[in-house]
């Protein structure tokens, strides 16, 4: 069975394990857009989907902190135009996470141990910075106590200089549902989750990135291991 | 599972190859079994030859009219197969192939070969492509490096799983010069039956192992390793040096994840997880070897130094706490003795200065006094051979200081050929000596960091 690793596919498949992802969805023109927006809330985000641009927001084909729908209608414009000829599957819209602190899971399928988990600083900088900690899946929660613990940035997540302490409680709990995601789904290759918005009293998976591994060999189901 | 005694322990064994001129890799394996002293018995196995080294020699191995418990192979790697065949068929338990020119050059399916017919007679295979073993308890040592060109360690604590024989032999010949010991050597080669889980899983059992050195390349069954090395670390410090540890060319990751997560990457975060001791250098697998072998296990981290120069108290200083330990306090008993019974240039603090005129008994002075204060967990001992009061009397007094094995002691001493004369007297007396603070303090933190993991690990 080969495993739905779209947008969608991806997002049901967090939400069974109860990892939280931002309110989300693809419309295929402004007026959906603009009900999705009035569904969620705003401020929105919109973003273009579209396999043949990589670089969303260096393309101009994201805008954040949309806050009434007039504005909406205008950036949904704007971003089409910029998109030029780009074939384009549809325009997501995300309820824009508040401001927190950003964090990276991810994971990769290893050659020799199978699956890594990975945890670290996240947003645009994590390949500068490259703070993060790597374990072999699965993971206990102390196992992801301790990875937070590792990175350089941990302080950060304690709290300095007036920032509030986030959810140690819960970001372990996400480290241990997305290692037994990364166990149980042995066709997922590479994945990121950056940014991870940390806050006092939880986290908000904004964005998802999956790469499927290019051959399925016949892998051991994890109950076999 | 194979069982690997009769590679380790054998009271028999056929050396298959065995040549009469000298110089020759045949030769020199048969002789080194002869000149350590192995009690056992030796069949040279050489269709050509009626007598090796005034040993009776046997066209085949089916031709010994005895039990043979192993053989060591070092043929043309064509006619490794067939010899391994009828070392099956003999009924040999274990069998080492020293042979090259297996899949280290493309030859798969010779070596598939050596794999089939082990796991057809349950005998287990070391190599091809390998130095083999030396278990010096056994006198046992297939390595086909004569002993006046290397060096062979005594009898210890240490035992190395070594993936590369280039290494392997310079390791065993540096451990014989260092004058430390070793329980068990292997180089394992391309480990096509028999590899380094295998070899992980017989040491943790064996009684004469206090510590395992791994030095591998690359693993050859990443999830048993893992398994393996998970459940090993609580029952003996596994030190490891994975080689390889940079990525050439570029990464084809298409994640941040996948960019950052490289091959190197997933060792370290295994090494990590399971509480194997990484050491980055070959330095260190020395540093952290000896420290693990003869000192006692320590959750404390409050240090004291004791030393006759300010400045290395310093800089040893730095170190202890660049790597995580603190400086012990000292009780208000101990400040006092320090007054009564020192000098006036000697103050009562920590790092303590014994000062440039100290001699062996104000060394062992405060060694008992450190000794005795419940402050201190582990102790730092620098030892600058240098100035006209201390020699080698003062090695004495640390010997007899480090015996009691109450707490960790370690000493720092840095110098030219008088110093290093002293330094490896401390070192054949089992007590670690360094020739840096950072390589003292980072090993002491090692040992205090795994012996809190094995201390935790009790208590679940």
């Amino acid at each position: 069975m080969a495993a739905d690793f779209s947008r969608e596919g991806m997002t049901k498949l967090l939400g069974k394990y109860g990892i939280r992802v931002a309110e989300e969805g693809i419309a295929r023109s402004p007026k959906e857009a603009a009900a999705f927006a009035r569904k969620f809330g705003y401020p929105v985000v919109l973003k273009i989907v579209s396999d043949e641009i990589i670089h969303k927001s260096d393309a101009g084909c994201v805008k954040t902190n949309i806050v009434n729908e007039h504005d909406l209608l205008s950036a949904y414009a704007v971003i089409m135009r910029n998109a030029g000829k780009a074939r384009v599957q549809g325009m997501l819209v995300q309820k824009m996470a508040r401001k927190g602190l950003e964090l990276i899971v991810g994971g990769k399928k290893d050659p020799q141990f199978g699956p890594l988990i990975l945890f670290g600083i996240g947003g645009i900088f994590v390949e500068v910075f490259r703070d993060v900690s790597l374990r072999v899946c699965p993971i206990t929660k102390a196992d992801a106590l301790e990875m937070m613990d590792e990175i350089k940035g941990a302080p950060l997540l304690k709290g300095v200089r007036g920032t509030v302490p986030v959810d140690r409680e819960k970001l372990a709990q996400l480290l241990v549902s997305v290692s037994k995601m990364l166990y149980e789904n042995q066709g997922i290759c590479e994945l990121d989750l950056n940014p991870v918005i940390a806050y006092a009293d939880g986290y908000l998976t904004v964005d998802v990135r999956v790469i499927r591994c290019a051959t399925e060999v016949a892998q051991l189901s994890p109950k076999a291991i | 599972m194979y069982d690997l005694k009769p590679i380790f322990e054998p009271k028999s064994v056929a050396i298959i190859g065995a040549a009469r001129e000298p110089g020759k890799i045949g030769n020199v394996i048969v002789r080194n079994f002869v000149d350590s002293g192995f009690t056992g018995e030796i069949y040279p196995v050489n269709p050509n030859a009626t007598e090796v080294d005034g040993l009776k020699c046997y066209k085949s191995v089916l031709a010994i009219p005895k039990k043979v418990d192993s053989a060591v192979i070092a043929i043309p790697a064509r006619l490794v197969p067939q010899a391994l065949e009828e070392c099956g068929r003999k009924g040999v338990r274990g069998v080492v192939v020293i042979s090259g020119g297996f899949a280290e050059v493309g030859n798969y399916e010779l070596e598939a070969q050596l794999a089939t017919i082990a796991k057809k007679y349950g005998m287990a295979v070391v190599g091809p492509n390998c130095l083999g073993v030396v278990n010096p308890s056994a006198k046992v040592d297939s390595i086909f490096l004569p002993t006046y060109k290397m060096g062979r360690p005594k009898v210890g604590g240490v035992a190395f799983i070594m993936q590369s024989g280039a290494v392997g032999s310079t390791i065993l010949d540096l451990i014989a010069r260092e004058g430390f010991g070793i329980s068990k050597f292997v180089s394992y080669g391309n480990a096509a039956v028999v590899d380094e889980t295998d070899l992980l899983e017989y040491l943790a059992k064996d009684k004469q192992t206090r510590i395992i050195i791994l030095y591998i390349e690359g693993v050859k069954r990443g999830k048993e390793f893992f398994k393996a090395t998970k459940k090993l670390a609580k029952i003996k410090p596994i030190v490891a040096i994975k080689a390889g540890t940079t990525e050439v060319g570029a990464s084809a990751a298409k994640s941040h994840t996948g960019s950052l997560a490289g091959n190197y990457a997933a060792y370290h975060a295994l090494f990590r997880q399971n509480r194997v001791i990484e050491a980055r250098t070959l330095d260190e697998v020395f540093d952290f070897a000896k420290i693990f072998e003869t000192q006692p296990h320590c959750t404390g981290k409050r240090v004291a130094i004791i030393t006759n120069g300010g400045g290395m108290g310093v800089l040893t200083t730095d170190a202890v706490i660049e790597n995580g330990m603190e400086l012990a306090e000292f009780t208000e008993e101990t400040r006092a003795k320090v007054k009564e019974t020192m000098p006036l240039t000697v103050n009562a603090r920590n790092p303590l200065d014994l000062t440039g005129d100290a001699d062996a008994s104000r060394y062992e002075a405060a060694l008992n006094l450190a000794y005795g204060d419940p402050t201190v967990d582990a102790i730092i001992v620098i030892t600058l051979f240098q100035t006209v009061s201390l020699d080698s009397r003062v090695v004495d007094v640390v010997v007899k200081a480090a015996g009691k094995g109450e707490k960790p002691l370690i000493t720092i001493a840095l110098g030219g050929e008088y110093t290093e004369m002293q330094r490896r007297a401390l070192e054949s007396s089992g007590v670690p000596s360094y020739a840096s603070p950072s390589a003292a303090a980072k090993s002491l933190a090692k040992l205090i960091e795994y012996s809190r993991f094995t201390a935790k690990a009790k208590k679940r």
